[in-house]
């Protein structure tokens, strides 16, 4: 019940509102507050004094005043509202929709309740509720066409589309004049009932309808985009054949349009030269298209490659197209294009260099300095790849161009294969210096920096083109511009660093950077309505809902979910559980590096305060403007210091399990957390997976075998049903097997590959082998005679980590095998600093 | 490469090429307001020969327009603005920037009724400057001094999109026999704004298109 208040408290009162509408937040308490003198249980005003007090960033104490004031005024529906915008604001969703709906069920006519409560629903994804809210809005506004469209868009997301569509044609039948041609809002409402028409799969009526709308519709590529399609379906191929020509004609960039025109003409893959003749029409009539001449070169075989792929590399190479190798690398998984390529590639050049007076003008990339450049990039490609003779085209091309930034940024990639990541990254700087303007070049270096573990160094270079005027300096604004790659490159050279804290921090960046981005869509639900674009709209509703399928997600979260299982792992070494692991050197190292982290932290800091210092005062920067919340927590040291990694690291995977179930990585990652847990039912599952996905993955070998050793043990302890399921679902390795006979066939059928042999040891150590015979099997890596030099760095780590004494040694050889990986090289001096 | 128009799902990646290559950045949201509010008019190009590294691998974006239509043009004229254009330094030459350009613009016209286009580019920026002004035709208009967040200044250009609209007309007019017929039953199959038709349209609803058009075109004729 409303409680009364005399009319100049009243009028009070619509101040304390007002007030709070417009940010006038002083004023507004004041106002509340002789509200409160002479009624201190008004619960309105309670209410609305803990809303402005949770905008001035009080949020205790805003809800603890709004539980005051909804035990003074249980049936305010302000109250309940108020309540409902505080979770709101919380993005405690659950709650805040619960108590909309009782402030709605106190005053069923609010629009604004209604609104707070539909646009939630939404988010939420609870279509029906949705349904609900969009039905009783519509029936308080229906003049209005975006009301109509808003609930078929409920029923379209709930699933429902004769529903939807049926909303879309009342409106339109109750329109007593067309509206004009112009009208965005219906031009737009026609196309998305068609595309819903179209989800129903029956193109024929898809079709006629969009005939219907198609004249005056004023988006005109979707128009044409869809009835190409829906002719193509329904076999058309006549009109087909045109409609995929007009598109080409509009854009002929566009591949898809291609094999669709061809698709309609019926040229099946058979007739090479035919569908060739299609590209060569639209080559000769857009001179300037690099798809019609590109393309062909994917299906076209034998000598017809060869003459296409000389004409097409000829003409790239004399205009000088950087991206010429990178056009063409996809063919290179047919190993016949691969050498044609390349020997095309060869002749080029010497061709170029045999004409006498053709150079071309100095430090462009054009002529023998393109195909010096194309080759260069062709031996450092996996596929063709042989590193001396790509530094040797490297090297003859920077004689011709010595100032050329792609020469040296190939280069730099060249050092980067090796494995030498300190030459990778002062080449890399090299480049960067050659073009100081180019923002490309910079972001390269400090991604090769990262890459080189140098931290500090990565985070000027990337100064040199960030806002650094906020007090957090550079770092604030990669992370307020959501600097995805720079935070997890940053992270994962943490850890290599040592400094868990500071990694989790950047993984714990990027996690929240998702966050922001699905929060991101909130403000589009009533925004797209009212800007009339609906298609866009369930585009990004649809994106939206496996947003965290992105790799940038699933690359960030991992390094988090390694981080805390070493964070749980080293516990277990600590309070004695497990055998011996991180030396006292190792300790001091950390302590060193972490007090290195600290005082770089510091200097930022200061540096960001002098900077800000010098600030012109006449021009307010948004620092002083906003609050800025200091982070009391920069090193990430709370954060390593979680009692419950397991929890956290299961955070971080259960997206990744959600919406990327066929990336193994993360079912690798998944078995590790779950075994840990005790969760053997959910770590069989991620194994299972795993296993599906590649059964020859040496990490899943040694994860079955593990698995199978810890359940055999543990059977008998664990509930009967979970064990029925397991006995069932287990079948990788049979209960009965002799698992060192089952590793050594592994190993006797795996030994040529370096992964697999470190694999198969780390079994033996784990079945008991003892360490000399595990040493021998490392070192065997050393002899396989393989470019890949990885997996020596995981046996060097492992050796490391049983404190082997042999581990100096290993090194030493592996150097040897390897003299460029910058990894295996010799410890620097210990310098004096 | 694949030239075709913005789809919400390629945004971490339009962002991820934008903080690779430009210092002006900004954050999701403001890319969804232009994906959002002009579908039509952004467009991207993409890397289509990369081989996959996962099956969760996002179309690779080398070069991006982003596009918009100025909300409430100061002159009162409807017309777009390139709020931002980028192609990765290692797919220059291909005329990727161009071809984005051309269809963002043939876009602006046909969807929302564009009369010219408007952009800002930094006075040192020799290579893009080349681009608006010779091969796409921008004429430069005024320098606003200390433009960029680092003081560098910037030129404001724009182009006249008038051609486009010739063109688009001619193009309905050589398809289209009812040619001058009443507004509303026959007219262009094509065309949402043709000068002989603006002036019987009424004042677009909401969007305040027409009336704009109108204003403009009356300065034509």
């Amino acid at each position: 019940m409303p409680q009364p208040l005399s009319s100049k408290e009243n009028s009070l009162f619509r101040q304390v509102i007002r007030n709070y509408e417009e940010k006038q937040y002083k004023r507004g308490l004041k106002a509340a507050e002789q509200i409160l003198k002479k009624n201190p249980k008004h619960g309105d005003t309670l209410a609305m004094k803990a809303l402005i007090i949770n905008s001035l960033g009080k949020t205790d104490d805003a809800f603890a005043l709004a539980k005051e004031a909804l035990t003074a005024d249980m049936k305010s529906h302000i109250c309940w509202h108020v309540y409902g915008l505080l979770y709101r604001h919380q993005k405690n969703f659950e709650e805040a929709i619960k108590a909309y709906k009782f402030a709605l069920k106190l005053e069923p006519g609010s629009p604004q309740i209604q609104r707070d409560l539909a646009y939630l629903q939404v988010q939420m994804r609870d279509f029906q509720g949705y349904i609900q809210s969009r039905t009783a809005m519509l029936q308080s506004k229906s003049q209005l066409r975006q009301n109509w469209t808003a609930l078929a868009v409920a029923h379209h997301l709930a699933g429902d589309l004769a529903q939807a569509e049926k909303v879309l044609t009342t409106y339109e039948e109750s329109l007593k004049s067309p509206p004009s041609r112009t009208d965005y809002e219906n031009s737009e409402a026609l196309m998305y009932k068609n595309s819903i028409i179209a989800e129903t799969g029956d193109y024929q009526r898809a079709l006629d309808h969009l005939e219907s709308i198609a004249k005056h519709n004023l988006d005109r590529l979707a128009v044409l985009e869809l009835r190409a399609e829906y002719l193509a379906k329904l076999g058309k191929k006549d009109e087909a054949v045109k409609a995929y020509r007009a598109l080409l004609d509009r854009n002929s960039e566009h591949p898809e349009y291609y094999n669709k025109l061809a698709d309609v003409m019926g040229l099946d893959g058979s007739d090479t030269s035919a569908r060739k003749a299609v590209y060569d029409e639209y080559a000769a009539s857009n001179p300037r298209c690099d798809a019609a001449k590109r393309l062909p070169l994917d299906f076209l075989t034998g000598n017809d490659f060869r003459e296409a792929a000389k004409l097409y590399l000829t003409l790239m190479l004399d205009k000088g197209v950087p991206s010429t190798f990178a056009n063409l690398k996809h063919l290179y998984t047919d190993p016949f294009k691969k050498e044609t390529l390349e020997s095309l590639a060869h002749d080029y050049v010497k061709a170029k260099e045999s004409q006498s007076g053709s150079e071309s003008p100095a430090g462009e990339l054009k002529g023998t300095p393109a195909g010096l450049y194309y080759l260069a990039q062709h031996y450092n490609y996996h596929l063709s790849r042989d590193l001396a003779k790509a530094l040797e085209f490297v090297d003859k091309g920077l004689e011709l161009v010595p100032e050329n930034v792609e020469f040296h940024m190939t280069k730099a990639r060249i050092w980067k294969h090796y494995g030498n990541t300190r030459k990778a990254a002062e080449i890399m700087d090299q480049a960067r210096n050659l073009d100081l303007k180019d923002r490309y070049i910079n972001t390269k270096t400090a991604k090769y920096q990262l890459r080189n573990n140098e931290t500090a160094k990565a985070l000027k270079t990337m100064s040199l083109f960030t806002r650094n005027d906020s007090p957090g300096g550079p770092l604030s604004d990669l992370i307020d511009m959501q600097s995805i790659w720079y935070l997890t490159e940053d992270g994962e050279a943490s850890v290599r660093n040592g400094l868990i804290g500071l990694a989790l921090k950047r993984f714990h960046a990027v996690y929240n950077i998702f966050d922001v981005w699905q929060e991101d869509q909130f403000d589009f639900h009533s925004f797209s309505l009212r800007k009339g674009q609906i298609r866009a709209y369930v585009d990004m509703v649809r994106w939206e809902d496996k947003l965290r399928e992105h790799p940038f997600y699933t690359r960030a979260a991992l390094g988090a979910i390694a981080a805390y299982l070493g964070i749980h792992d080293s516990k277990l070494v600590m309070n004695g559980i497990n055998g011996s692991n991180g030396t006292v050197d190792d300790d001091a190292e950390k302590k060193k590096a972490l007090k290195k982290a600290k005082r770089e932290a510091q200097k930022t800091e200061r540096e960001a305060a002098e900077h800000a210092a010098k600030q012109d005062p006449n021009k307010p920067k948004a620092a002083n403007s906003e609050i800025v919340k200091k982070d009391d927590d920069p090193l990430g040291l709370k954060l390593a210091s979680t009692e419950q990694p397991l929890v956290e690291a299961t955070k971080f995977l259960l997206p990744i399990l959600q919406f990327s179930p066929q990336n193994i990585d993360g079912q690798v990652a998944g078995f590790e957390v779950y075994i840990r847990r005790g969760k053997y039912l959910l770590a069989l599952h991620c194994l299972n997976a795993a296993l599906a996905i590649d059964a020859t993955n040496p990490v899943v070998h040694e994860q079955a075998v593990r698995f199978h050793q810890e359940i055999s043990s543990k059977l008998a302890s664990l509930h009967a049903k979970v064990a029925e399921v397991i006995k069932t679902e287990f079948t990788a390795i049979d209960a009965s097997t002799d698992l060192k006979k089952y590793n050594a066939e592994f190993l006797a059928e795996h030994k040529d590959s370096p992964a697999h042999v470190v694999s198969a040891v780390k079994i033996q150590k784990l079945l008991g082998e003892d360490q000399k015979t595990c040493e021998k099997g490392l070192f065997g890596v050393l002899s396989l005679k393989t470019d890949n030099w990885e997996p020596a760095a995981e046996a060097l780590g492992l050796l490391l980590q049983w404190r082997s004494s042999e581990a100096e040694a290993f090194r030493k050889a592996a150097d040897e095998t390897w003299p460029e990986v910058t990894l295996f090289n010799p410890p620097p001096a210990p310098t004096s600093a | 490469m694949d030239i075709r128009r913005l789809e919400p799902r390629d945004i971490p990646l339009i962002q991820h090429a934008n903080l690779e290559n430009l210092p002006e950045n900004y954050f999701m949201k403001y890319y969804l307001y232009h994906a959002l509010s002009w579908p039509q008019l952004s467009y991207v190009a993409v890397d289509v020969s990369r081989p996959k590294k996962t099956p969760y691998d996002y179309p690779k974006i080398v070069g991006y327009v982003l596009a918009k239509m100025e909300e409430e043009p100061t002159d009162g004229v409807q017309h777009g603005h390139i709020t931002s254009l980028s192609v990765m330094r290692t797919h220059r030459r291909l005329g990727i920037a161009e071809k984005l350009m051309r269809q963002s613009q043939l876009a602006m016209v046909e969807t929302f009724g564009a009369q010219y286009v408007s952009l800002h580019v930094r006075v040192s920026n020799k290579a893009a400057i080349h681009l608006y002004t010779k091969t796409l035709g921008f004429d430069q208009d005024k320098t606003e001094a200390s433009y960029y967040a680092d003081g560098e200044d910037a030129y404001s250009m724009r182009l006249d999109l008038s051609t486009i609209r010739d063109q688009i007309r001619d193009a309905a007019d050589s398809e289209d026999v009812d040619e001058g017929e009443p507004v509303g039953e026959a007219g262009s199959k094509t065309l949402p704004v043709r000068e002989k038709d603006l002036k019987k349209v009424k004042v677009g609803r909401g969007l305040g298109v027409q009336a704009l058009v109108e204003k403009d075109e009356s300065k034509h004729t």
